[in-house]
């Protein structure tokens, strides 16, 4: 598994863009050019991966909806990139009989079923088209990637698969079904584009060992049926070729609620807390510009500014995980070097201006005309990186209006001590009842966190109190209906969940930046160093990644696809520990468990993990459904 | 990874077709056409599609020619070599003017579609689907471009070195000649153009058979001088180490005389301390009864007599471990010394 499932995904892609051939190498080599049609799915998969400008250099010219209007373009080869629903196989039918293109490349993003395939058929004869249609291809890349190391199953019905949909109380089987048979369809998926059959563990009596048990008998067929099995062949590689198998945890999102709650302090995930983010896009409302308005007073215009984080932006990679405060300390550093190196070439650009009249100019022509070229050549790449620090600079301004506005460096740290259960120095009824803290939201975030990681429940006369003040603040209360159901539910089950123990130091209020002087004034902003802990999946991932034996996951379920007769003893076979794991919380997870996993993925040399989830909520959706669940 | 059911597709297709003529629904107009995919559909050609290929081939077959001829062009041969293959510069010239008309003429070619498509009436998504075609086109066009540039600026970076080096040597031709000689050996090519530049003080590039005599032969000289350095050199550095190496043992042996020294001085010093005692001790029976002096005696000359000895083992192997050596018997030695010198006092007593 050397390559990421990024760049597994992207290369699929790629390949069936180059009409199902492997692309070339050449960089000349000569355009051909075709259409690309897709349905919402295959927009949601193809765009945090392929930007427009990619598209284009593979060749692309339109690229367009397939239930939009679209006219006839003539000896144009068209690919499409749709689901194989009634209603995408009907439009592609209508398309085959108004003979829109030259010849039709059908990519089905996960496999299609006989019956379809015969219409579509059908509909080719009826059209006399049946030569058109040069290829068909099952892609199975039904799964979202969002980074190298995290995917998400889709985006677009995501509300059939959410955590209210599977855990409301009045679910029916069928629906249960149908969201199991959805869920395991693109986990399939993800196993083909991976190469790799894993193991399976997963714990008891909910709904990730319906999945579970679902994956590992799709799987089993699958390999059982030796002529069509998607695991062998030469799609495999000598490249992939690991001796160990990676190893697939499932978790429910009922093992750990606070997490998706807790307010946070890394990068990425404040973005997605905090501002509209969405599957790599940002959209930031931007003010006209903070300086103070001309005298008239014109009221300050606001625009909504979109932007992409992709893995191209450098800055970006290496920053997304950090604290917040070395993110502002990062992009000043950016930004000096930025200025430095567009002085030197404005430099350059004197010096040679003045020496073209100089006779002499021949022997030094080749060390300057060396420099120029280089200048020339970097110019593009200076561009490119004013552009990232734009980016950021605008990015991280709006989060830090939302920290100074909401005071969520409190928030954090007040969580980071409950969920540590160290002690408190401030009472949640005083914060409650503050004003100025944060919004009613913020607050019902708190008090959820505090009643889920307390050992035991408030006392009435308390819980009225906190009532009290909670309505005061405008919270609505419906979600602590559920979450008292969810405790009772619990308690029964296992242990509370542990957060492990971390602290949280204040570095003291006057930073480095304040000093530099630097536009990220964060005076009055805590600058809070996070100290490493592991939140409960990544402790529940630890223990069965190294084979450690602890009461929480010691009866997990083991599945192993290869094996001839499935067991239903949860003894594992191989007690060595993994090189690999994918964790995949069903119920929704979110970018704080994702960094999580990043930062003990680092801890430990020569482990991979990957990090997947049914959807991807923050703290306000999760809210929203908890809010739902509450209420029925 | 994806799975081709494209020959699933076929077999689905046959299978309609055979339940189609099972129940009967088969129309006569249907029918499969041998090749009848591409039915007269209103595809003009030598429309835009047409053209736009065309121009395409174009620049692949300029693409292929600048590759073909690449390798001649950037002729990195040097002056030894006499390549048939050698293009000369006139050859050049004439490449560089045929690929530039050339891609003057595919640019054009690309505008004129441009502005032809700008009259068509088309929908907006043809419209659109043909800019980007023409913008595709571009781009391989500036490739290609591209290509020929890289081997032209190879080209006159090479000129203008050759240029830049010659302009280095003074005006006598002589000079020159060593020069460029210094210049060959690193295997420069040599151009024939630029002719007119090089008229006054310069170099004939053509050098005639003695002149590559004499330069070889200046060659060899120069050679042998810098191997006869060489192995100085290597002699000097055999020399230092030894001397280095010599040192080192040097001041070994002096740190271990500094160590005997010491310890020679210790006992010096214990000696006299003990000379000190002793004759303290003596000088106490003296002023008292000498009748034990016959017994002292005796065991005074026999114990003198081991002393002697073991002063002579002891001074023998000096290079033993001094302190190891001298302690033990250091103590009996010295007292043996006190007790020798008692005897001797008190034989003097008896004697006086």
């Amino acid at each position: 598994m050397a390559a990421s499932i990024r760049e597994k995904q992207t290369a699929a892609l790629k390949r069936m863009l180059n009409f199902n051939a492997p692309p070339l190498k050449n960089t000349t080599a000569e355009p051909v050019w075709k259409v690309l049609i897709y349905d919402r799915f295959g927009q949601d998969i193809i765009s945090p991966l392929l930007s427009v400008k990619e598209l284009r250099d593979m060749g692309i010219t339109l690229h367009l909806l397939l239930h939009s209007d679209r006219d006839p373009i003539p000896d144009v080869p068209a690919i499409y990139f749709v689901m194989p629903t009634e209603e995408n196989i009907d439009r592609i039918c209508q398309d085959l009989r108004n003979q829109l293109y030259e010849s039709y490349y059908l990519n089905f993003i996960s496999a299609i079923s006989r019956s379809k395939l015969e219409d579509i058929a059908s509909a080719a004869l009826a059209a006399n088209a049946v030569n058109l249609v040069t290829k068909v291809f099952d892609q199975y890349l039904n799964f979202i990637t969002l980074e190298d190391d995290m995917f998400i199953l889709c985006n677009q019905n995501k509300e059939h698969i959410s955590y209210h949909a599977i855990n409301k109380p009045d679910i029916m089987d069928t629906d249960m079904e149908a969201i199991m048979d959805t869920i395991v369809d693109s986990l399939f998926c993800f196993f083909v584009t991976l190469g790799a059959v894993p193991i399976i563990r997963c714990p008891r009596g909910n709904a990730a060992e319906m999945v579970a048990v679902k994956l590992d008998k799709k799987l089993r067929e699958n390999l059982r049926d030796a002529r069509n099995s998607l695991f062998t062949g030469d799609t495999m590689g000598t490249g992939q070729f690991s001796f160990q198998r990676p190893l697939f945890v499932l978790a429910d999102r009922n093992v750990d609620l606070a997490t998706p709650l807790h307010h946070t302090w890394t990068y990425q995930a404040l973005i997605h807390d905090v501002l509209d983010f969405h599957l790599n896009r940002v959209s930031v409302d931007e003010s006209q510009g903070s300086e103070a308005s001309p005298a008239g007073a014109r009221p300050k215009k606001k625009n909504k500014k979109s932007y992409d984080l992709t893995g191209a932006d450098k800055f970006w990679q290496k920053h997304k995980g950090s604290p917040f405060p070395e993110v502002a300390e990062a992009v000043q550093e950016e930004l000096d070097t930025y200025r430095a190196q567009e002085d030197e070439v404005k430099r350059l650009k004197s010096i040679m201006g003045l020496e073209g009249e100089d006779d002499g100019a021949i022997s030094m022509l080749s060390d300057n005309t060396a420099k120029l070229t280089s200048a020339v050549s970097s110019l593009p790449e200076l561009l490119e990186k004013k552009r990232l620090i734009d980016l950021h600079t605008n990015v991280a301004t709006a989060v830090l209006d939302h920290i100074k506005s909401r005071k969520l460096d409190v928030y954090f740290e007040y969580e980071e001590k409950l969920m540590s259960k160290s002690t408190l120095d401030k009472s949640l009824l005083d914060i409650i009842s503050d004003p100025d803290a944060g919004t009613a939201e913020d607050k019902m975030r708190l008090f959820l966190i505090y009643y889920i990681t307390s050992q035991q429940p408030p006392s009435e006369a308390d819980l009225e109190q906190y009532k009290k003040a909670l309505v005061d603040a405008t919270c609505d209360l419906s979600s602590l209906n559920y979450i008292k159901q969810w405790k009772a539910f619990t308690k029964m089950a296992a242990t509370p969940a542990n957060y492990g123990s971390s602290g949280v130091k204040p570095m003291g209020l006057f930073s480095r930046v304040m000093n530099t002087g630097s536009q990220f004034v964060m005076e009055g902003v805590k600058n809070l160093v996070l100290k490493q802990h592991n939140l409960p999946v990544t402790r529940i991932l630890d223990n069965l990644m190294e084979m450690k034996s602890n009461p929480e996951t010691d009866d997990y379920r083991y599945f192993d696809p290869k094996m001839l007769r499935g067991s239903e003893s949860s003894i594992p076979r191989n007690k060595n520990p993994f090189q690999e794991a994918i964790v995949f919380v069903v119920g929704g997870g979110n970018y704080i468990e994702y960094q999580n996993l990043v930062d003990y993925t680092k801890a430990r040399q020569g482990k991979r993990v990957l990090y997947g989830c049914s959807e991807l909520f923050n703290a306000a959706q999760f809210m929203k459904q908890l809010s739902q669940l509450g209420q029925k | 990874m994806a799975a081709d059911i494209t020959l699933l597709f076929k077999a689905s297709v046959k299978t309609v077709k055979t339940r189609n003529k099972a129940l009967g629904l088969i129309d006569s107009s249907i029918r499969e056409e041998p090749g009848g995919a591409k039915r007269a559909r209103p595809r003009a050609r030598d429309g835009f599609g047409g053209r736009a290929r065309e121009v395409i081939s174009n620049i692949s077959k300029l693409k292929d020619f600048l590759l073909q001829h690449r390798k001649e062009y950037v002729n990195a041969g040097g002056v030894m070599c006499s390549d048939v293959s050698r293009m000369t510069d006139s050859e050049r010239d004439q490449i560089d003017q045929d690929a530039q008309i050339f891609m003057r003429t595919c640019a054009d070619a690309i505008g004129q579609l441009r502005s032809d498509k700008g009259k068509q009436v088309v929908s907006a998504q043809v419209r659109d689907h043909r800019a980007a075609v023409l913008d595709l086109i571009e781009a391989y066009l500036k490739g290609v471009c591209k290509l020929y540039s890289e081997q032209r600026a190879v080209r006159v970076k090479r000129v203008v070195d050759k240029k830049r080096l010659s302009r280095l040597e003074p005006e006598q031709i002589s000079h020159d000649k060593q020069q460029s000689d210094g210049e060959e050996n690193n295997d420069k090519p040599v151009s024939d153009g630029n002719v007119d530049l090089w008229e006054d003080n310069r170099v004939e590039d053509d050098l005639s058979p003695e002149e590559i005599q004499m330069f070889e032969q200046e060659n060899q000289r120069l050679v042998g001088e810098m191997n006869s350095l060489l192995d100085e050199v290597r002699h000097i550095e055999g020399k230092v180490v030894e001397i280095s190496r010599l040192q080192e043992i040097f001041s070994e042996k002096v740190l271990q005389q500094e160590t005997e020294i010491d310890s020679i001085h210790q006992l010096v010093v214990g000696a006299t301390e003990n000379v000190k005692e002793g004759n303290e001790d003596i000088r106490e029976p003296l002023h008292g009864v000498p009748e034990s002096s016959a017994a002292g005696h005796m065991t005074g000359s026999s114990v003198l007599g081991v002393g002697v000895v073991l002063q002579g083992f002891h001074g023998s192997s000096p290079q033993r471990s001094a302190a190891e050596l001298l302690g033990a018997p250091a103590g009996v030695c010295v007292c043996v010394c006190a007790a020798a010198v008692s005897a001797a006092v008190s034989a003097q007593d008896r004697g006086a």
